[in-house]
């Protein structure tokens, strides 16, 4: 079952111990069984890749998750949180990736938040805040860091030290940092890993993701890896190559490997893109697409998957270079006209930019079907172009009629997905479309995709998820910070390569 | 593996058809149901309170004097559903009615004073859209500043003092065919029309869709610019005929006609069970939310009771009304 770390080296008496501890959502597993204890003093990089359970794991550690099952010892006494403020009492504090900081107020209200050095009276003690502030602000290197500053003023990295700062004003015992750097420019990053390890030299235990190897090699002490819900990799970062680690997270069992049967390509040429930039930083990117094909776009968090899919979806403004549509024409300029020109476009962002919660499935699906229909509702009609989709699709509802909001996640997807092909379009854009979506339908989901492209749809579909992408494309692309690493068919790309391509800013310095 | 057997709640209603749903249906139509109660209560409480409640005469009086702010209502349903809100109508019906008096007696032909006061509506309506949609300023806060613009120009335009309006477009307003009020024919056929339009057509359903969730409705395809500033010209026209309408029941056109009537027509909104937070509500339910409004204003009218405290009882109807409903939603979500 659950294959022994490599190595397990031993540390000195732990002062976080995480025993056994289970999770799952919806009833799919999404940690089995994690162990781990960690020493004062160390600063541990957890690292997998995404949807391992690594953030999963640090929620529950902080109170933010309750497990299904398993111990968190704090100093060898079991603890249970009943949310972050209990673990938060306890000396855990968690810094979340998008900082949670209150913006209108100063950095002293921030740092001190319901702790304000009332008097006696119960008036705020501006002084005695400013100067608590400016201790704390000082212990994490902060000293430009003024107390009287609005939040809001500050940059995201003199954010995240407000932040820590706050953890600081509890007798702070383990800190946890969601991918603490993905926001931050090296420089800053840098000043951030000195607080790190002044934290870590005072006994603070750091724990932090990443998916940056040449930072985790930088600041870690030790390595764990997380893949499936399991620890399988735990080495000391000293001795350690790049390339092992990345061993550890891909080491997986296929659950789909490559079973998806390749569409039969076509000559027809659907889009074809020359040195496409965006106005910020995106680009250039070069491919060709045609019928029948299925492009994957895989990239990190923050590589530009999404902008590369909103890009051609008319959502976002090109900076440069040449595209050529099935039609002859360019970009689309906004969404109504790539769906009037025959693009579908599947968000990323179910929930705040996919569906329309309090309109029935029949309403979210039609949506985008009914610009190219007369203006007056034939529900005959209409009926006629639901039923079929979701019998395709299998959606599970009462009826048309149920309220969207009220579905499972995947069935909201598939809803979505219905409103994509009632446009009948030439041209589909996917992003992460089995986000959240639990794994059987994520199945049907690539059955479909590759159903459609054997029709001889072209589907460009953005994913985070690696083995997806290498299950469903035809060709690959992958993003790294903008760039365009790699652009190849399927055949002969493994799991080492791809990631290795994503991960090959470091090599240049970047 | 497969979804129904991950999800307990949907098997359970798959097992039980027709039960949940309609309970659910129910559930989801509270509001407007709820009102309707209280419509029905009130009704049967006055026949019994009141002998002059029943008479023919009274019941078109109320007819006629729920139906402008019935009649404006319509409109901002649309607006309120596709997420926005209308606060100028009040400020509309004054300077409609001025611009349709002014212009009629200028002209010496009423048709001329019809369509300056639907121009007045439809024109702030398009100015309000398009301020909204183009320069990004949030409804509350246009429609606030086109409240005070509308309101100050009628009374410019005045000079404070109202107008003569006693032509035969007065009849729109005042007039009665077979007994029955002009006024409440028109808010019959509008009614119709409109929820014809909200149900039956593209535009219409794409107001809901817009207030529901506007960056899935952009992402789908839609113009949600025009379709905001579809509802805020539409909600701007039928203001203009409220103010028309109102200026001809009274043959006289007085700019601070519809002072405050926007605070009426948004609560007949709410009452009818549109939600604030847009892309939910029935045309039919705006129409029993301003049929009760009436209908209470007439209750003490009747009974004798002091105008104050229809004032205070309007406010509260609101209040329960709304309460009960998110008590309910809430309850279902659970």
């Amino acid at each position: 079952m659950s294959q022994a770390p490599s190595g397990a080296p031993s540390y000195g008496a732990p002062v976080l111990s995480v025993h056994d501890v289970r999770k799952g959502f919806d009833g799919a597993p999404v940690l089995h069984g994690i162990d781990l204890d960690v020493p004062a003093g160390q600063i541990l990089a957890l690292v997998g890749e995404n949807g391992a359970g690594k953030s999963t794991l640090l929620n529950i550690v902080s109170g933010a998750l309750q497990a299904d099952g398993g111990v968190i010892a704090l100093d060898g006494i079991v603890r249970h949180w009943a949310g972050p403020r209990d673990a938060l009492q306890a000396g855990i504090a968690l810094v979340h990736q998008e900082l949670s900081i209150i913006r209108s107020l100063s950095v002293a209200e921030n740092v001190l938040l319901g702790d304000y050095c009332a008097g006696p009276r119960g008036f705020v003690d501006r002084p005695a805040m400013r100067a608590r502030a400016r201790a704390l602000l000082d212990e994490v290197g902060a000293h430009h860091v003024r107390p009287e500053t609005r939040a809001d003023r500050l940059s995201t990295a003199d954010q995240q030290l407000v932040e820590i700062a706050k953890a600081l004003t509890r007798d702070l015992r383990v800190l946890i940092m969601d991918e603490p750097t993905s926001s931050l420019t090296p420089h800053e990053a840098e000043a951030l890993f000195v607080v790190m390890r002044r934290l870590a030299a005072r006994g603070v235990c750091v724990l932090f993701i990443s998916h940056r190897f040449d930072e985790v090699f930088r600041v870690a002490d030790r390595i764990v890896v997380l893949r499936d819900g399991r620890l399988v990799g735990d080495r000391p970062a000293a001795g350690t190559t790049r390339d092992a680690a990345i061993a550890d997270m891909t080491g997986r069992a296929f659950s789909f490997s490559r079973r998806v049967a390749r569409p039969a390509r076509r000559e027809e040429s659907v889009l074809s893109v020359r040195n496409l930039c965006d106005r910020h930083w995106l680009g250039p990117v070069d491919f060709d697409l045609r019928a029948g094909e299925i492009l994957g776009v895989f990239g990190l968090v923050g590589a530009g998957r999404s902008e590369l899919l909103e890009l051609l979806g008319g959502l976002r403004q090109p900076g440069g270079g040449a595209v050529r549509l099935f039609d002859g024409g360019g970009l689309p300029a906004t969404p109504a006209h790539a769906w009037a020109r025959g693009v579908a476009i599947l968000p990323e962002d179910r929930k705040a930019a996919g569906i329309a919660p309090n309109l029935s499935v029949h309403e979210n699906m039609l949506l985008s079907w009914r610009r190219t229909a007369p203006g007056w509702i034939n529900p005959a009609r209409e009926r006629g172009v639901v039923a079929p989709l979701m019998r395709r699709l299998a959606v599970r509802a009462r009826g048309p009629a149920q309220l969207v909001r009220t579905l499972s996640g995947g069935n909201q997807q598939k809803a979505i997905l219905g409103r994509c092909l009632a446009a009948a379009p030439r041209l589909l854009l996917l992003d992460e479309p089995t986000r959240g979506v639990d794994i059987g339908t994520k199945a049907e989901i690539y059955d479909h995709i590759a159903a459609l492209a054997n029709e001889g749809m072209a589907v460009i579909f953005a994913s985070s998820e690696l083995p997806e992408v290498l299950a469903l494309a035809t060709t690959v692309m992958v993003l790294a910070r903008g760039q365009q690493r790699l652009c190849a068919p399927n055949e002969g790309l493994d799991e080492a390569s791809v990631l290795s391509a994503a991960f090959s800013f470091e090599a240049n310095g970047a | 593996m497969s979804d129904g057997e991950s999800h307990p709640i949907l098997r359970r209603a798959e097992a039980t058809p027709g039960l949940l749903p309609a309970l659910r249906q129910l559930l989801r139509e509270r509001r407007e149901a709820t009102v309707a109660a209280m419509l029905v209560l009130v009704f049967v409480l006055l026949s019994f309170g009141s002998p002059f409640f029943l008479t023919e005469r009274n019941l078109f009086n109320v007819a006629r004097q729920l139906s402008v702010v019935a009649i404006v209502a319509l409109g901002q349903a649309l607006v309120i559903i596709a997420g926005g809100i209308d606060l100028s109508v009040g400020s509309v019906i004054g300077l409609s009615a001025v611009a349709a008096a002014m212009a009629a007696n200028a002209t010496n032909s009423p048709a001329v004073g019809i369509v300056a006061a639907l121009a007045v509506g439809g024109l702030t309506g398009v100015v309000n859209g398009t301020l909204i949609t183009r320069a990004r300023i949030n409804p509350f806060i246009t429609t606030l500043g086109t409240l005070s613009v509308v309101r100050g120009a009628a009374l410019l335009v005045t000079n404070g003092s109202p107008q003569r309006f006693d032509n035969w477009a007065a009849f729109l307003g005042g007039g009665r065919i077979a007994n029955v009020p002009v006024q409440f024919i028109l808010l019959v056929l509008l009614a119709a029309l409109i929820w014809i339009f909200a149900v039956r057509t593209r535009w219409g359903r794409d107001v809901y869709a817009v207030g529901d969730n506007a960056r899935a409705a952009r992402l789908a395809g839609l113009d949600v610019k025009f379709t905001r500033t579809m509802v805020f010209t539409i909600s701007g026209l039928l203001a203009g005929l409220g103010g028309l309408l109102l200026a001809g029941m009274l043959s006289n056109a007085n700019p601070n006609l519809g002072l405050g009537y926007e605070l009426d027509v948004i609560a007949a909104v709410i009452l009818g069970g549109v939600a604030l937070t847009g892309g939910r509500g029935s045309i039919g339910g705006v129409v029993i939310g301003a049929a009760l409004m009436g209908l209470l204003r007439n209750a003490f009218v009747l009974l004798n009771v002091s105008g104050y405290w229809q004032t205070i009882t309007i406010g509260l109807v609101v209040i329960v009304a709304v309460g009960a409903d998110s008590f309910n939603r809430k309850a279902e979500e659970d």
